[in-house]
């Protein structure tokens, strides 16, 4: 049985089948989930929207193959893992980003989002966040979609509300939020559009429910709270719903795989927390939006999530702890 | 994107057929001490190796000839005859002499012991494997001679035979007929045990109160007591047809019997897609336990990678344990093999399921069993296999 004997087989462990998914086809059906906002971004904002989109994913693409070189690593380009984090970038920033600020911000969430922690799948963070809470903490005022974007008519509901007050909302109407009629990260606004990517990633069981209900759900409930203490100073839910990059943060980047916990409960509890710190931010907090500052705080939490298991199969059971067990048991 | 289902349906299968004779038998000898040399003859059922350890079954010639060749784990066999050793008669005790006989004669008592329940697993093992069917279906008799039999050793006070919902299912005599959902894991033991006593018993660990055997288990040892002759077969599913198959045919002839061709670079499995082994080559010859015969094509089967965990949980959420194979593999990934004890990896029951889903495509299983073994090692340092027995009887002695 020693002899080699034609034709050689291949030996391996079981299962021998597969359900037939790999990254790179779940990296490109998120994309393709995003291309419906990115086409409305374009059409809102115009050229400098593309623009914005497409230095972003060159710059990540380009960091990511430059830190594999550096880290004597594996080309990993090829699985458009840092196409998808370049772009989710681009949606967080204003159309009118100096090419400068798309450039930092992309390469940032690239190294300091990703690389740094050895690549796809080990961040404790939501990479595309990082980059933008890098360029959120330095360069505030070109961040600022409503400084920077003066010459446009859309309402910036985030904005008005935090130094305007509740009245200075009250004539935005929910269809003109939900078309994407309102300044902010030139993506993240587009929720419509995002919506409609967001079912497919569903259906697709790219995303579980978990994570997406649990931070709608948060987002309502602190809300609601809100209002029940004062309905004249706080705004209605569907206001947080729909304005700024709720339904982007619930579907995009508090799913990102690494960076969220696993079970059903983790998940819920996770949304949650995500969805309230939302709120909290934006009632309390310095910057308008507090979405993509919540998910990066609730992803602290993440490893601490992840303890909340189910009992195990027939468990738990160690060596070690079993030999504890027989020797109390000696003892009594 | 494969085709495979996890349904354990069987539908209607043809009658159990005989396997073509083979020229040569390489029978596997894993576990067991040959007691004859190169060169002997041997009649059919002459035993020709015994096992190691307590409960497996001795190894006879399924066919007459002589032994051309002795591998650490394998045995040659040139066939030359017909002739057949003597018949033996089943002891009249019950009990423990009956099980040593029936150990003799080649059948698995491993976990036939006295017990107030027994479960008769009729669910498919794997998608694809439609042993039971035929069985249940023509050879009542036989089944219904083990049935006795194993009921002389464990006394049990209540029987239960379980199948999948939708497949066929007779009951015997004070028998309560159960039903599981036909899909994949369900077949596992500890799945069926779990769903008739609500027990969660951990793999390598099997419960005191509870005997469970398959329907082929019942055959083989009704058959071993009709004929007094011993256990050398094994019933496969090849094909959608079911076959008994001599041990020791080696897998290339039953390929070529079944008119396939084999390439490089395709697995041969024995046993289902799931949990099946794959054979190291044609000459390869079939064991006791070998339940089925599949060819996967080299570009059909999972190519495994070394691509890092996402984290994505989809593994997780598939695992009937409710462990997280993606974080024990990657403990056994970096050699953390006490880690994975945290993450609850004796709970296990490699159902293979997790490497199924993983989008990274990681060999989450191999991971896990080669944590398995290395906390095996920590524990005691001694040869693998002797500490797999060791570790068991230490469980059982500890609930004593
Ligand atoms: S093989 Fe995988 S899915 Fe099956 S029990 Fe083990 S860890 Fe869970
Ligand atoms: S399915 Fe694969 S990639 Fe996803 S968590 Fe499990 S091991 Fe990791």
């Amino acid at each position: 049985m020693n002899k080699p004997l034609e034709p050689i087989l291949t030996v391996s462990v079981p299962p021998h089948v597969h359900c037939g998914r790999t990254i790179k086809g779940y990296m490109i059906e998120t994309i393709a989930a995003l291309m419906p906002a990115a086409l409305m971004a374009t059409y809102m904002f115009g050229m400098g929207a593309l623009r914005v989109m497409a230095l972003s994913c060159a710059v990540a693409v380009t960091t990511e193959a430059i830190c594999n070189k550096i880290m004597g690593r594996k080309q990993s380009i090829d699985d458009f893992s840092g196409l998808l984090t370049g772009l989710l970038f681009s949606f967080l920033l204003p159309a009118s980003a100096p090419w400068w600020l798309v450039t930092v911000g992309a390469a940032s969430s690239i190294i300091l989002g990703k690389m740094i922690f050895g690549g796809l799948g080990a961040s404790p963070l939501c990479a595309p966040v990082v980059g933008w809470a890098v360029c959120r903490i330095s360069w505030g005022t070109v961040m600022d979609t409503n400084a920077t974007m003066l010459s446009s008519n859309l309402p910036a509901p985030l904005q008005q509300l935090k130094y305007f007050g509740l009245d200075s909302i009250q004539s935005i109407q929910s269809s003109t939020l939900l078309i994407g009629e309102q300044l902010g990260g030139l993506g993240e606004v587009q929720v419509i559009a995002l919506l409609l990517g967001g079912a497919f990633l569903l259906i697709r069981r790219h995303v579980r429910w978990e994570i997406p209900t649990g931070f709608i759900a948060g987002i309502l409930i602190t809300t609601w709270i809100y209002q029940l203490i004062d309905p004249t100073t706080y705004a209605p839910p569907m206001f947080h719903l729909l304005a700024g990059g709720t339904i982007f943060g619930a579907f995009f980047l508090a799913t990102d795989s690494a960076s969220s916990p696993i079970g059903l409960i983790p998940c819920l509890l996770f949304g949650l927390i995500a969805g309230t710190m939302v709120i909290i931010i934006r009632v309390y907090g310095i910057y308008p939006d507090g979405v993509p500052f919540a998910i990066l705080l609730t992803n602290l939490f993440t490893p601490l999530l992840d303890r909340i298991r189910p009992k195990p199969f027939g468990g738990p059971f160690s060596y070690s702890s079993k030999d504890e067990e027989g020797a109390t048991c000696e003892k009594c | 994107m494969t085709t495979f289902s996890f349904s354990l349906q069987t539908g209607e299968t043809g009658p159990l057929e005989k396997g073509s004779e083979p020229d040569r038998l390489r029978i596997p000898i894993p576990c067991h001490t040959p007691i004859l040399s190169e060169g002997d003859q041997v009649l059919v059922g002459t035993k020709i190796a015994i096992a190691n350890h307590d409960g497996s079954g001795d190894m006879h010639a399924p066919m007459a000839g002589i032994i051309q060749d002795i591998l650490p784990y394998s045995m040659l066999i040139k066939v030359n005859g017909k002739d057949r050793a003597k018949t033996k008669k089943a002891p009249s005790a019950d009990g423990a002499p009956l099980k040593e006989w029936l150990r003799d004669m080649g059948a698995q008592v491993k976990n036939i012991d006295k017990a107030p329940i027994l479960i008769i697993n009729a669910v498919p093992p794997e998608p694809g494997i439609s042993i039971y069917d035929p069985l249940l279906r023509d050879y009542r008799k036989t089944l219904e001679l083990g049935l006795e039999t194993v009921q002389r050793i464990v006394k049990p006070s209540k029987m239960f035979l379980v199948a999948a919902k939708g497949n066929r299912a007779n009951a015997f005599a004070n028998c309560t007929v159960m039903h599981v959902a036909p899909t994949y894991p369900n077949g596992i033991d500890e799945m069926v045990i779990k769903a008739v006593t609500g027990q969660e018993v951990l793999p390598d660990a099997p419960p005191d109160d509870t005997v469970i055997l398959s329907v082929s288990d019942l055959y083989f040892i009704g058959r071993i007591m009709e004929t007094g002759r011993p256990l050398t077969e094994t019933i496969m599913t090849i094909g959608n047809r079911n076959y008994l198959i001599r041990v020791g045919t080696p897998v290339g002839f039953l390929a070529e019997q079944a008119g396939a061709t084999v390439q490089p670079g395709d697995r041969i499995v024995m046993g289902g897609p799931m949990r099946g082994l794959t054979a190291i080559n044609l000459e390869q010859g079939v064991g006791k336990d070998t339940t089925g015969l599949q060819i996967l094509r080299k570009d059909e089967s999972l190519k495994t990678t070394d691509n890092f965990c996402l984290g994505c949980g989809e593994c997780e959420r598939h695992c009937p344990a409710r462990i997280m194979p993606g974080m024990i593999s990657r403990c056994a990934e970096f050699k953390q093999f006490k880690r994975a004890e945290d993450f609850h990896i004796h709970s296990c029951i490699e159902c293979g399921i997790c490497g199924y889903w993983c989008k990274a495509q990681r060999p989450l299983l191999q991971y896990i069993r080669l944590a398995k073994y290395e906390l095996a090692l920590l524990r005691k340092d001694e040869t693998p296999s002797d500490m797999i027995v060791q570790a068991e009887t230490g469980q059982a002695g500890e609930k004593e």
